[in-house]
């Protein structure tokens, strides 16, 4: 039977559709956020095939090596316009960005190709790409191989064979011994030497301190030359041991052809690793790709943060985000519980919770200022005067840093947890407090061992909160502390271990600084989308673990719904 | 007028109670009420009243809603000072000292007045905890104490034998009988001397609200005991003593037998026989 317009309004079934499409819009939006993020970000550590042809542009010809990034449409005019010798018939050509490496030879590492221009295509399994320390990435035929200068072994012409096979081989096994060497070169430079300069450090500082109090006797001054002289003698004996690693390391170089038909020579204490990208099978790629994403998340960024990995920064982000709260917790749960439970409901109480609220809605850059004046010149500056006199002039805490970061960001997030915490509080049902009142607990009793851990699924309703707004938030974090790069851990061997008052990396910022600020940003934009997605994914992380501490919260507190 | 002549809801002789006729001025007094007034901001809830509670007696208060019973009652361990602007003049008398004397510590006297609520409100807590929870709050912290004080409050509550094997338990997978006579087990292992019931028995079914009941007669010989309840048959089965009380006012108090058989006010007759109420 049909029915009529008026009944089928009635009947509320347009309504739900209407809300059924505005969850799926929500949706299909959250998924393409995701999947483009994804794809952009992840496929960047997929090994690309190397093609080589021969370029003709204009009755000049050269050979060209590079791997394909990106494809798009362009018409003829404009390339006719821009000088471009083009078919009188042709409406629009394809053009393409090649990533052609070889920065240190070429000058620039990315080109735009007119495809038609390109002949010759083809991939031999002979050409490699090497990842190098700096310059970015190389490509090239590999020649020879040399130790202290001589030829070891060598090989020509452009197809594949044993002997190629040979020289590969021990290729790979130099790389191994020059990461190994380098390893070694890393742990001595980044731990023990810097232990060593962090104790000069501190040694200097505690000399300086003696003096500022005008200390008399020599003894202490005697304790810190002798320990000085100890330490100059230990950092002697770890220098001639990193002259004579380096001297290893440089040992074996390789000589490879280029695009051009140049033969160069290479330091293989510059690669990274070095891999035949033709040659590779799918499983070959998967494991190549596995452990580029493995570096990615777990090695420090290299050449401008345009290469290697990101771990600082995500390290970074987790830790402010820990002691953001650490921080905020206690502090938003001890306001929401006098504004609910001590303080006269009235017309205060109630201006309070305006303030809350309304603190809560100010752009975030606004307490990124208040931050930079308050917390970091003000209180830093006067923290440093009290504590710090002997770094003078150089600021210990009165300069951004990790602390300073991640009480601007408690203090931003406060409301959150206040709200949340007062909502939790006023669900308590009076029969539960009475009941411990009436046995003879007093008031704070009360509240301590029965009705904060029944708030306690509320109380962390908010730290998620604070949790999601403070992970995300960059601004107020470039006034506060975030750098570029950081040159260590906050967390690290040296005493006292957790260094408040250093700067830190932070992914959001990572995004901004490589996307925007980077020299290659040809380089830098498959990892702004790898970074993004880095960031969303520790967020979800970081939200999931507060999640599930509140679901077994609530579990055991499932007494309010009396 | 001959007892015939009445048309009483409560047929007391079938109760076949074991206690006879109580004389008020042979009991040792728990409580004294005097002059007690007490106002919800300008609204007087109650209007003056006088009333004695024996020692190891059980006191009933009847009465319509609203008529003042559970207000009174939470007077005896000061719970009424959690309401805002509540007024309270007059005195209640605790071994002759005023409860609402400047220097009485509340935390002090509600251990010493215990409460059970109408609603059974069990902490989130595990049994063992739930019964411990007094003691922990009186700085107890040896185990044996703590340990012997549960098996004795569970056990004094009739309830030892259907917990012993799941005392670590949550106290909120319990059914409602269980957990008020939880709640009576945890009022009574910090050992008050009074012990006031706020309508225990009306959130529960009648199988466990007789268990209540007996457990109440069991407990008299301990506590003194006051409850307030809006069920007549349950007041005359339990109660020594019976109060009546009427808009704020107490009508008539008395041995429970008589004031359900012989009550000597119009008001109180009328609302036994249920004329209103």
């Amino acid at each position: 039977m049909r029915q009529s317009f008026s009944e089928w309004t009635k009947s509320g079934a347009p309504w739900v559709w209407l809300n059924a499409g505005a969850v799926a819009i929500c949706l299909i939006m959250v998924i393409g956020l995701l999947s483009l993020i994804a794809v952009r970000g992840l496929g960047h550590f997929w090994p690309a095939d190397v093609v080589q042809g021969t370029y003709v542009e204009n009755d000049h010809s050269v050979r060209l090596i590079g791997e394909r990034v990106q494809t798009e449409i362009v018409p003829a005019e404009q390339l006719r316009g821009s000088g471009v010798t083009v078919a009188e018939n042709v409406e629009e050509m394809h053009r393409s960005l090649m990533k052609v490496g070889n920065r240190d030879h070429g000058g620039t590492d990315f080109i735009w190709i007119i495809d038609d221009f390109l002949g010759n295509k083809e991939k031999p399994e002979m050409l490699f790409t090497a990842e190098r320390r700096e310059w970015g990435n190389f490509y090239g035929y590999l020649r020879g191989i040399k130790e202290e200068g001589k030829l070891v072994a060598s090989h020509d012409g452009y197809e594949s064979s044993p002997e190629y096979q040979i020289l590969w081989d021990a290729l790979q096994n130099r790389i191994e011994r020059v990461t190994s060497i380098q390893e070694k070169i890393d742990h001595i430079e980044k731990g023990e030497i810097s232990s060593i300069n962090y104790e000069l450090e501190r040694l200097r500082l505690k000399e300086r301190s003696l003096q500022l109090k005008e200390v008399v006797e020599t003894a202490p001054y005697q304790a810190i030359t002798d320990r000085r002289l100890e330490l100059d003698a230990e950092y002697e004996s770890l220098q001639s041991e990193l002259l004579a690693l380096y001297k290893a390391i440089n040992r074996d170089s390789i000589t490879a052809e280029i695009a051009n038909g140049q033969v160069v020579e290479l330091k293989i204490a510059a690669i990274v690793r070095a891999f035949l990208p033709n040659d590779m099978g799918l499983g070959g790629k998967l494991v190549h790709y596995f452990q580029k994403l493995w570096e990615f998340v777990s090695t420090d960024p290299r050449e401008a943060n345009t290469e290697g990995g990101i771990f600082p920064a995500i390290f970074g982000t987790v830790m402010m985000v820990l002691i953001m709260s650490v921080i905020v917790t206690p502090f938003g749960v001890i306001a929401a519980v006098y504004l609910r439970e001590y303080a006269r409901q009235g017309f205060v109480t109630r201006l309070i919770r305006i303030a809350v609220n309304n603190l809560a809605g100010v752009p975030s850059i606004v307490y990124g200022v208040f931050g930079l004046g308050f917390f970091v010149y003000f209180l830093g500056g006067h923290i440093d005067d009290a504590f710090f006199p002997e770094a003078k002039p150089a600021p210990t805490f009165g300069t951004p840093g990790l602390m300073w970061a991640s009480i601007t960001l408690a203090l931003l997030t406060v409301p959150v947890v206040i709200v949340a915490t007062e909502e939790g509080l006023t669900r308590i049902p009076r029969a539960v407090r009475e009941g411990s009142l009436a046995l003879g607990a007093t008031k704070f009793e009360t509240l301590m061992k029965i009705v904060i851990p029944m708030a306690s699924p509320a109380i962390m309703t908010g730290v998620i909160l604070a949790i999601a707004r403070a992970a995300g938030e960059v601004a107020p974090l470039m006034l506060v502390g975030v750098v570029k790069l950081a040159p260590s851990l906050p967390l690290d061997l040296n005493y006292p271990y957790l260094h408040l008052d250093q700067k830190f990396m932070h992914l959001g910022f990572h995004i901004y600084d490589v996307g925007f600020q980077s020299p290659n940003v040809e380089a830098a934009r498959p990892l702004v989308y790898a970074t993004a997605l880095l960031l969303v994914i520790v967020i979800a992380l970081l939200n999931l673990t507060a999640i599930q501490i509140r679901n077994h919260l609530r579990e055991k507190f499932k007494a309010l719904e009396m | 007028m001959t007892s015939e002549a009445k048309t009483h809801a409560i047929d007391i002789s079938s109760l076949q109670r074991d206690n006879q006729v109580l004389n008020l001025e042979e009991e040792t007094l728990a409580l004294e009420v005097k002059d007690l007034k007490l106002c919800y901001g300008d609204n007087e809830a109650l209007h003056g009243i006088d009333m004695q509670i024996p020692k190891n007696r059980v006191t009933a208060f009847i009465g319509p809603s609203g008529c003042g019973k559970s207000t009174l009652l939470r007077c005896f361990n000061r719970m009424n000072d959690l309401v805002d602007d509540c007024r309270i003049t007059g005195q209640i008398l605790l071994d002759e000292n005023n409860i609402y004397d400047r220097s009485v510590e509340i935390a002090e006297l509600r251990r010493r007045v215990g409460m059970v609520f109408q609603k059974p409100n069990p902490f989130p807590k595990s049994i063992y905890e739930n019964v411990a929870y007094g003691l922990r709050i009186q700085g107890v912290t040896k185990k044996r104490i703590i340990d012997e004080t549960v098996e004795w409050a569970l056990k004094s509550a009739a309830l030892w034998d259907e917990v012993k094997d799941r005392l670590h338990e949550s106290a909120l997978g319990m059914s409602g009988g269980q957990q008020q006579r939880l709640v009576i087990a945890r009022t009574i292992a910090v050992k008050p001397e009074v012990l006031l019931l706020d309508e225990p028995a009306s959130a529960l079914d009648p199988i466990s609200t007789l268990k209540i009941e007996e457990l109440i007669h069991e407990l008299k010989k301990d506590f003194t005991i006051v409850i307030v309840t809006h069920n007549m048959q349950q007041a005359a089965r339990v109660s020594d003593y019976t109060a009546f009380m009427y808009m704020g006012d107490l009508i008539e108090f008395g041995v429970t037998d008589t004031l359900f058989t012989n009550p000597e006010k119009k008001q109180t007759e009328d609302y036994i026989t249920g004329r209103y109420g």
